[in-house]
C-alpha cells in the first residue's frame, strides 16, 4: 500500500473531521465525530502495514510467524540500545501487526455505541428545547 | 496488651466508634453524648495503661510497615511528653461531651456534632503519639479539618462559616510550612523517624551545625505558631470563638491549640541551645503575649477575652520553651510544661463557665451582665476559682506555675546579662498584669456589680447537674493541683520535661518556697494588676478609638484584603478560563494538540517532511482514496442532513474496502456492519429531527475554522509520514501474540485470538460500554414518555 498518499487521505478526513465539528450544528458535530472515527482507525491500522504483509491468520502452508526462520515482522535490537527500522534488512515480513487491529477492532464497535447514544442525546434535545445549535442552548440553559 | 497495641487503640477506637455513631443514636437516642464520653474515657483508660512505663523515665515504641520505600511507616512513639497530652485530650474530652449534653440542644445534629468531636480527639491523640514525621503531619491536618468542621458547626450562620474558612486557611497554610520544614530535617538526616533523631546525640549536633538549620527552625516554627495562633497568625483563633462553646473549650482553648506547643516542646531537643531558637520561640511568645493581653481589653464578647487570653497564655508556654542558652538549654522547660497542664485546667474551666452564663442568659455580651452572683451562686464560685488560677493568686495551680515563669524569666535575663536583666523579667511581669486584669474583669463583669436593669432574662439560675458537675471537677484539679502540686509534678509534668530534656530531672514544686525574685515579681503583679484594673474601661476606649482612626493597622485587615482579593482574582481567572462556549475549549485542546505533536517532531525529526516520499500509485487505489475525500467532503458540505449522511454512509464503506486493502479482513466485515447499523440509526434520529437551524457561517469564522482544520491535517499528515518511517522506541508487543496464538490459545486468527483471549477483559469492558450505551439509549427515550 503507498503509505505517503494513505496518509495524505487520512489527514485531509482529519481536517473535514476537525472542520465539522467546529460548527455549530448538534448534527454535524456528531457527523464530524464520525468522520474523526473513521480517520483515526485508518491511522491506527496503517502504522502496521507494510508492502508484502499478509493478513495476520495462521495457515497450515506454513506461515507460522516468528518461528519460521524467513523472518520476523518486527526486528527489534533494543538490546543493543539503539533504534531500529521495522523491517530491518534482510529480513521479510509476514504478517501485518495484528495488535492494532485488535484495537481498533474494539474501537470501531465503541464508537458505534456512541454515535448511537449522542444522536439520541441530539434527539432529546431537540425535544427538549426545539433547536440543534449549540449557541443557542447555551443561552437556553443560561 | 503491651503498649503498643493500647496506644494503637487509644488513637483508632475513637474514629471507629465514632463512624458507628449514626447507629448508636438509634438506640440512645438524643443520649449519645453519654457514648461518646464514654470513648472518651475508654482512651483515656488505653492511655494510663502506658503511664507506669513512662513514669520510669521509658519511652514506648512500635510500627506497623506502611510505605517502606519511603520510609514511612504507621508507628506511634510514647514518652512523657505524648502521654501528659494524651491524659489531657482525653480527660478534657470526657468533660466535653459529657458537659455538652446539657449545652447542645437535642434540636441540634448531635450524631454530626459528636462524630466531629471524636475524629478530633483520635486525630489529636494520633499526632502526639506518632513517632513519624510524615504521619504527625497527617494527624496535625486531620486536627486542622475537624477543627473547620466543628468551628462552622452551625453552618447557616455566615460569622461560622468565616471563622472557619479563616481557622482553615491559616493553620492548613502553616501545617503546609511545617511540612516543608519535616522535608527539610528528612534532608539533613536522612529520616523521618522522631526517636531516631531524640536518641542520638550525633545526629541532633550534627543538625544543629547544618546549614540548612535555620530554614527547618522557621518553617516548623511558622507551622507551630499558626496551630498555636502565635504571632500575626493570632487571627484566626477570636473567629474560631463561632464554634458551640464546649467545641472552644476543648479545641481552641485545652486541645488543639497546644498542637503547637506540643511542636515546639517536641522538636526541644534538637534545635533548643542555640540563639536562633531563644530570639524565634521566646522572641515571638513574648511579643504575643503583651499585644495579646493588651487587645483583651477591648473585647466585649466574654468569649473573646477568654480567646485572646488564650492566645496570651500559649505565648507564655512559647516564651518559656523559648528561654535557652547554650549551656542551659531547657531553663523553662519545667515551668512551661507545668502551666501547660494548670492552663489546660483553668481555661476548660473558664470556657465551661462562659457557656453556662451564655446558656442561662442568652448573651455573651460582658457589657450586658453583671450581679449574677445571686442568681448562679454555684457557678460564680466555679468561675472565681477559674479566674483566680489565671491571675495566678495562691493557692491555686495557676500561682504555681506563673511563680516558675517568673523564675524562668529572671534566671534567663541573668544568664544573658545587660540591659536583659531586667528586661525580660519586666515583660514578664507585664504579661501577667494584663493576665491578672482581664481575669478580674470576668469575674466583675459577670457576677459582681449591679444587675442591669434590662437585656438579661427575668428569672436566672443555676444550669443542671450535666453542666455543673464537669465545670466543678476541673475546678477541683484547680485547687488540688495547687494545694498538692506532688502529685501531678510527680506523674505527669516531671515524666514530660524529661522526655523533653532527655535527662532524669528532679521536680520540686511548692506553694511557699521563701523571699525569692518570683515572689517580688508576683507581688508587683498584684498591685499593677489592681492599679490598671482601675483603668480598664478607659484603656478599652482607647484601644476602640485607635481602632477607628486606623483600621488599616490590624492583621484581620490584612487577610481580609487577601482574601478578598483572592476571590475577586480567582473568579476573574475561571471566568476567562471556563467562557463556557463550547467551540473555546475545542479549539484550545486541538491547538494543544497540534503544539504537543509539532513541537518534538520539529525539534527530534531531521526533517519534516521526509525525502522518500514515494508518489508512485496503482490506479485503483488512487480511485479509492479519490472516492474517499469525495465522500468526506460530501458529509461536510452537503446542505441537508439526508444527503450529508448517505455520504457519511459511502465514507464508511469505502473505509471497509480500504481495510481489505490494509489486510484486515475482521475490520472491513465489522465495519460493514457497523456502518449499515449506524447509518440506520442515523436516518432515525434524523427522521425525527427537521433542519430547521442552518449556520451562517461568517468569512472570518470560515477563515479560523479552515486555518485549524488544515493545521490538524497537517499535523497529522507529518506524523503519520514519520510515524511510518519505522523508527520504534520500544519492543512490539505484537511478537508475542504472533508466536503464541497458535500453541496458547489454538486459534489461527491472529486477531480474533486477541479481542477473545488475550484481551478478553478489554473485550468483555467494550460489551460493558455497548450496554451502558444502550441503557443510556433507552432511559432518554423513556424519560421522554414520562414527561408526556
Amino acid at each position: 500500500m503507498n503509505n505517503t498518499l494513505l496518509s495524505l487521505t487520512i489527514a485531509i478526513l482529519f481536517g473535514i473531521g476537525t472542520f465539522l465539528v467546529l460548527r455549530r450544528d448538534i448534527l454535524r458535530i456528531i457527523i464530524g465525530l464520525s468522520v474523526l472515527s473513521h480517520a483515526v482507525n485508518l491511522l491506527i491500522v496503517s502504522t502496521g502495514a507494510f508492502a508484502g504483509t499478509r493478513v495476520p491468520i495462521i495457515t497450515e502452508d506454513g506461515g507460522h510467524g516468528a518461528s519460521e526462520a524467513t523472518g520476523t515482522i518486527f526486528n527489534d535490537v533494543l538490546a543493543e540500545n539503539t533504534l531500529a527500522p521495522i523491517t530491518a534488512a534482510g529480513h521479510t515480513v509476514n504478517f501485518v501487526d495484528p495488535l492494532v487491529q485488535a484495537l481498533v477492532l474494539t474501537a470501531i464497535v465503541i464508537s458505534l455505541a456512541v454515535t448511537a447514544f449522542i444522536l439520541i442525546l441530539a434527539y432529546r434535545i431537540y425535544e427538549e428545547y426545539g433547536t440543534t445549535d449549540i449557541n443557542e442552548l447555551r443561552r437556553l440553559w443560561g | 496488651m503491651d503498649s503498643f497495641t493500647a496506644i494503637t487503640l487509644a488513637v483508632f477506637l475513637p474514629f471507629i466508634l465514632a463512624g458507628i455513631l449514626p447507629v448508636v443514636e438509634k438506640l440512645l437516642k438524643n443520649r449519645i453524648g453519654w457514648y461518646a464520653a464514654a470513648v472518651a474515657f475508654l482512651s483515656l483508660v488505653l492511655v494510663a495503661q502506658v503511664a507506669p512505663t513512662v513514669i520510669h523515665g521509658e519511652s514506648i515504641q512500635g510500627s506497623i510497615t506502611w510505605i517502606p520505600s519511603l520510609g514511612i511507616d504507621l508507628s506511634f512513639y510514647g514518652d512523657g511528653l505524648s502521654v501528659m497530652f494524651g491524659i489531657i485530650v482525653s480527660t478534657i474530652g470526657i468533660i466535653i461531651m459529657s458537659y455538652s449534653n446539657g449545652y447542645m440542644s437535642k434540636r441540634e445534629d448531635l450524631p454530626r456534632y459528636y462524630q466531629q468531636l471524636l475524629f478530633f480527639m483520635g486525630s489529636m491523640l494520633g499526632m502526639v503519639f506518632s513517632a513519624n514525621l510524615i504521619q504527625l503531619f497527617i494527624f496535625w491536618e486531620l486536627t486542622s479539618i475537624t477543627s473547620f468542621m466543628l468551628i462552622g458547626y452551625w453552618r447557616n450562620r455566615p460569622m461560622s462559616v468565616y471563622g472557619a474558612t479563616k481557622s482553615l486557611l491559616i493553620t492548613a497554610t502553616g501545617g503546609l510550612f511545617m511540612l516543608a520544614g519535616f522535608l527539610v530535617l528528612h534532608a539533613i538526616t536522612g529520616t523521618f523517624d522522631i526517636p531516631t533523631i531524640l536518641h542520638s546525640e550525633s545526629m541532633i549536633e550534627f543538625i544543629k551545625g547544618h546549614e540548612l538549620f535555620l530554614l527547618a527552625l522557621i518553617l516548623i516554627f511558622i507551622g507551630a505558631a499558626s496551630k498555636s495562633a502565635q504571632g500575626p497568625f493570632y487571627v484566626w483563633l477570636p473567629n474560631a470563638m463561632e464554634a458551640p462553646t464546649p467545641v472552644s473549650a476543648f479545641l481552641h482553648s485545652a486541645t488543639m491549640v497546644k498542637a503547637g506547643i506540643y511542636l515546639v516542646a517536641r522538636i526541644h531537643p534538637i534545635f533548643s541551645g542555640t540563639d536562633a531558637w531563644f530570639i524565634l520561640v521566646s522572641g515571638v511568645g513574648i511579643i504575643t503575649m503583651i499585644m495579646a493581653g493588651f487587645l483583651a481589653f477591648r473585647q466585649t464578647d466574654i468569649k473573646g477575652i477568654l480567646a485572646y487570653s488564650t492566645i496570651s497564655q500559649l505565648a507564655y508556654l512559647m516564651t518559656m520553651y523559648g528561654y535557652t542558652t547554650l549551656h542551659h538549654p531547657g531553663i523553662g522547660v519545667a515551668a512551661a510544661t507545668f502551666h501547660l497542664l494548670n492552663h489546660a485546667t483553668f481555661k476548660a474551666s473558664l470556657f465551661l463557665v462562659a457557656g453556662i452564663v451564655a446558656h442561662e442568659t442568652a448573651t455573651r455580651d460582658i457589657t450586658k451582665m453583671g450581679g449574677l452572683r445571686k442568681e448562679m451562686p454555684i457557678t460564680f464560685i466555679l468561675a472565681t476559682i477559674g479566674a483566680l488560677a489565671m491571675a495566678g493568686i495562691p493557692p491555686l495551680n495557676g500561682f504555681l506555675s506563673k511563680e516558675m515563669f517568673y523564675e524562668a524569666s529572671y534566671e534567663m535575663g541573668h544568664l544573658l546579662g545587660g540591659p536583659f536583666t531586667y528586661l525580660i523579667p519586666a515583660l514578664a511581669v507585664l504579661g501577667g498584669v494584663l493576665t491578672f486584669a482581664y481575669s478580674i474583669k470576668l469575674i466583675d463583669g459577670i457576677f459582681l456589680g449591679k444587675r442591669p436593669s434590662h437585656g438579661l432574662p427575668e428569672h436566672i439560675h443555676d444550669p443542671g447537674w450535666t453542666m455543673i458537675v464537669p465545670t466543678a471537677f476541673l475546678a477541683v484539679l484547680i485547687i488540688l493541683f495547687g494545694l498538692v502540686p506532688s502529685i501531678p509534678s510527680h506523674y505527669i509534668v516531671q515524666p514530660a520535661v524529661e522526655s523533653i530534656l532527655l535527662e532524669p530531672v528532679d521536680l520540686h514544686v511548692q506553694l511557699w518556697h521563701g523571699f525569692t525574685p518570683a515572689l517580688m515579681m508576683t507581688i508587683a503583679t498584684f498591685i499593677l494588676g489592681i492599679l490598671i484594673y482601675t483603668r480598664y474601661d478607659s484603656i478599652a476606649a482607647w484601644q476602640n478609638r485607635f481602632n477607628s482612626r486606623h483600621p488599616m493597622l490590624s492583621v484581620n485587615y490584612l487577610y481580609d484584603a487577601t482574601v478578598n482579593n483572592a476571590k475577586n482574582v480567582t473568579f476573574g481567572f475561571s471566568s476567562r478560563m471556563q467562557p463556557g462556549n463550547i467551540k473555546t475549549y475545542v479549539i484550545a485542546l486541538l491547538l494543544l494538540m497540534i503544539a504537543l505533536f509539532m513541537i518534538p517532531v520539529v525539534f527530534l525529526t531531521a526533517d519534516i517532511i521526509p525525502s522518500t516520499l514515494n508518489f508512485d500509485i496503482p490506479l485503483y487505489e488512487g480511485i479509492l482514496f479519490l472516492f474517499m475525500i469525495i465522500a468526506g467532503l460530501g458529509a461536510a458540505l452537503l446542505p441537508r442532513y439526508v444527503p450529508a449522511i448517505i455520504s457519511l454512509s459511502g465514507l464508511g464503506y469505502l473505509v471497509s474496502l480500504l481495510f481489505i486493502y490494509l489486510s484486515a479482513p475482521d475490520l472491513a466485515l465489522t465495519q460493514i456492519l457497523v456502518e449499515t447499523l449506524s447509518t440506520i440509526i442515523f436516518l432515525l434520529a434524523i427522521v425525527k429531527i427537521p433542519q430547521k437551524f442552518r449556520e451562517h457561517v461568517t468569512p472570518a469564522v470560515l477563515t479560523r475554522d479552515l486555518l485549524i482544520a488544515s493545521a490538524v491535517a497537517l499535523t497529522v499528515f507529518v506524523l503519520l509520514i514519520n510515524a511510518t518511517q519505522g523508527i520504534v522506541a520500544f519492543e512490539s508487543l505484537s511478537h508475542y501474540f504472533i508466536e503464541n496464538s497458535l500453541p496458547l490459545a489454538g486459534g489461527h486468527n491472529i486477531v480474533n485470538v486477541i479481542i477473545v483471549d488475550f484481551r478478553g477483559y478489554d473485550t468483555l469492558g467494550e460489551i460493558s460500554v455497548l450496554c451502558l450505551a444502550a441503557f443510556g439509549v433507552y432511559n432518554l427515550i423513556h424519560s421522554r414518555g414520562e414527561e408526556e
